[in-house]
């Protein structure tokens, strides 16, 4: 049976997504050249695997493995402690290179990008996967990285195709086309349908993306919400998600997590790594101008298993300063002495621009005022001489000891192979290539 | 006419133009919003040769009345930045000149140093031209020093660029990595060092090269 195409218009819109393949891996493989072809692993200092590359995928290595199991079915596996500064360089280089292609560019994670290419076929002299091409050529040339690219009429029908060919695939979807590509796909595999939802439709009996897409409106109107409605219209290929060309500056929420090796039961070390974690999401915070209004902490297990808590703040602020009580307070709740944690997080939750806070009638507007003063010269005095120049005293035995011990403690070569002039914390931005010339 | 000469006569001319510089001063606030108002003025008439209509101005300056343009374009009158002539039509007066603002100095010499500044590139901009596709590397060997590369030396590597015969590249020749001149004749190719104590390489089965070096940083101290 031939399934009528959803919609006869090719490309009323064209809107492309990338998405890098096994993006940290890849990094390390494109500054690591002698790494390349080989199973590489990144996440030492998890003890878990963050990214690996396809040869190690090939193996049967999945993300999120623990490192010993990894040993286990692929014992010749390249396993690197993980090299952030290096990953976001190149993330931010991906976008760079989208951008000589089309100004609109929502950079939507680290590793993945909506484009906007409507109505430039004709400045680059050629049809939209000669333009996807050309950007996948251009990515893999200058930075030395694979992307997979999907081009179609919405968003969430390009990341389908992104998806559909990977490593090193184009998938173009035009309007005609669109049903060939749902046909077999799962609605749960649809961007922004979680399980929930796709068990509510399977009592309908949709099981497939085009299932979904063929409904009427009258059904997706009586029975879905707003988002699910949008995703049908984007389903169809009529666009209703703009690509978003403005910088991230809108936060849910901030959260700063970070395990250590080896795990511990010391009261002291691991409030002091829940500060630290404290800090930097309050600077991370401040850089954004935004003021927490609930703290979220917790602490992880040994096994894994997570004890958490959430407190209301009093004032919304991004000081650690005014966060350090709610904090001890959540602390006490949730530590048991003779328990080994092996990594705590803090979130910053119901964020709100730090310009829209009021005062209240209690607040001693002098003491917020001074302190606003304080963390503004910390900040000052991070940006010229590197982070965590100054800290607080409760942080401190997370800064005495090293995160990680043993094997685990490997720091990405980036940070040790410094050149003059260079230290830990302030480095030149850009990628440096490790070969032995 | 030396060009110090020169911006000292520009200056003078300012003074006795009567410059907006100087009449502004007593309009307190106002002052800066009619500065930048008749400075995009002037840059309409520096671009184009000739001064803007009313509706210009109004679309330049993001008026929408021709009433505000109007009252504007009257007290740039009176403070003689511009004139109309018999048909009304505008026409330059002080802005005419190309004379720059030369930083807060409103009497004795101009300082040279605002002037200079916007000619000037920083040193990242000198050494990197796609950023996107240049990286670092730190030289271990000593197969280039007579080029003026040492061991601990940092390299830049830009990898968007096609190498060409003469070009020092960082290559892979048969799974060995190295850098050195690139040297092509005809259809062949050679590795050059810049040091006797190593011979050229001549690839046997294979050479990639990843990147062209573009500069070569050293910092002592």
């Amino acid at each position: 049976m031939s399934i009528q195409p959803l919609t006869l218009h090719s490309w009323p819109r064209a809107i492309l997504h990338i998405d890098a393949d096994a993006f940290f891996a890849s990094c390390e493989q494109a500054v690591h050249p002698e790494l390349k072809g080989k199973p590489v692993i990144t996440g030492k200092e998890r003890g878990i695997v963050s990214a690996a590359s396809y040869e190690a995928k090939a193996r049967g290595v999945e993300r999120a493995m623990r490192l010993f199991e990894v040993k286990k079915v692929c014992p010749d596996a390249v396993i690197l402690p993980s090299d952030y500064e290096t990953y976001s360089l190149f993330s931010v280089r991906m976008f760079e290179i989208l951008r000589r292609f089309s100004p609109d560019v929502e950079e939507y994670s680290i590793d993945e990008a909506f484009v906007d290419l409507t109505g430039l076929r004709r400045t680059f002299h050629g049809s939209y996967g000669e333009i996807a091409k050309k950007i996948q050529e251009t990515v893999e040339k200058e930075l030395g990285i694979t992307v997979s690219i999907g081009v179609s009429l919405s968003k969430v029908l390009a990341k389908i195709g992104s998806k559909h060919r990977k490593p090193k695939g184009i998938t173009l979807i035009p309007g005609r086309e669109i049903h060939n590509y749902l046909e077999k796909l799962p609605v749960g595999k649809v961007w922004g349908i979680g399980a929930n939802t796709s068990e509510f439709l399977k009592k309908f009996g949709i099981t497939t993306a085009l299932d979904f897409a063929g409904k009427d409106e009258l059904f997706v109107k009586r029975y879905l919400s707003k988002p699910y409605q949008e995703i049908w219209h984007e389903l169809n290929g009529r666009s209703v998600y703009p690509v978003s060309t403005e910088s991230k500056r809108e936060y849910q929420s901030i959260s700063k997590t970070r395990t250590f090796t080896p795990p511990s039961d010391d009261e002291e070390f691991i409030f002091a790594q829940l500060s630290k974690n404290l800090e930097n999401a309050c600077i991370k915070a401040r850089r954004y101008d935004l003021a927490a209004s609930r703290l979220i902490v917790f602490l992880r297990r040994q096994d894994f298993s997570d004890a958490g808590l959430e407190l209301k703040i009093s004032r919304p602020t991004a000081y650690p300063a005014e966060l350090m009580e709610p904090l001890k307070k959540g602390f006490r709740e949730v530590y048991k002495p003779n328990t080994l944690y092996r990594s705590t997080g803090v979130v910053l939750a119901g964020l709100m621009p730090e310009k829209s806070v009021q005062y209240t009638l209690f607040d001693d507007v002098s003491r917020i005022e001074k302190m606003a003063r304080i963390y503004s010269a910390v900040d000052g005095l991070s940006e010229r001489f590197g982070k965590h120049t100054i800290q607080h005293g409760s942080s401190l035995y997370a800064k005495l000891q090293s995160q990680h011990e043993g094997e685990r403690g490997d720091v990405a070569f980036r940070k040790t192979e410094l050149f003059r002039g260079e230290n830990r914390r302030q480095r030149v931005g850009l990628p440096v290539l490790n070969v032995k010339v | 006419m030396s060009r110090q000469e020169g911006r000292f006569q520009k200056f003078t001319l300012t003074v006795n133009n009567r410059s907006p510089t100087i009449t502004f001063m007593k309009d307190g606030i106002q002052k800066e919003r009619l500065k930048s108002r008749s400075n995009a003025i002037s840059g309409f008439y520096q671009q184009t040769g000739r001064m803007p209509s009313f509706s210009e101005i109004g679309e330049i300056l993001g008026l929408r009345s021709k009433n505000a343009v109007s009252k504007l374009v009257s007290r740039l009158e009176e403070i003689n930045v511009l004139e109309r002539d018999k048909t009304g039509r505008l026409i330059p007066g002080s802005i005419a000149y190309p004379v720059k603002i030369l930083g807060t100095v409103e009497a004795g010499f101009p300082s040279p140093a605002e002037e200079e500044l916007a000619d000037n590139i920083s040193l990242d901009d000198m050494l990197i031209q796609n950023r996107a596709a240049t990286f670092l590397l730190k030289v271990s060997g000593d197969s280039m020093q007579d080029a003026g590369i040492l061991p601990g030396d940092m390299v830049i590597v830009d990898r968007g660029q096609t190498p060409k015969s003469g070009d020092i590249v960082i290559a892979e020749v048969d799974g060995q990595w190295t850098m050195k001149y690139l040297r092509k004749r005809g259809d062949k190719v050679a590795l050059i060092p810049a040091n006797p104590k190593y011979k050229p390489i001549i690839p046997k089965n294979e050479l990639k090269i990843s990147g062209v070096v573009t500069a070569v940083v050293r910092k002592y101290g």
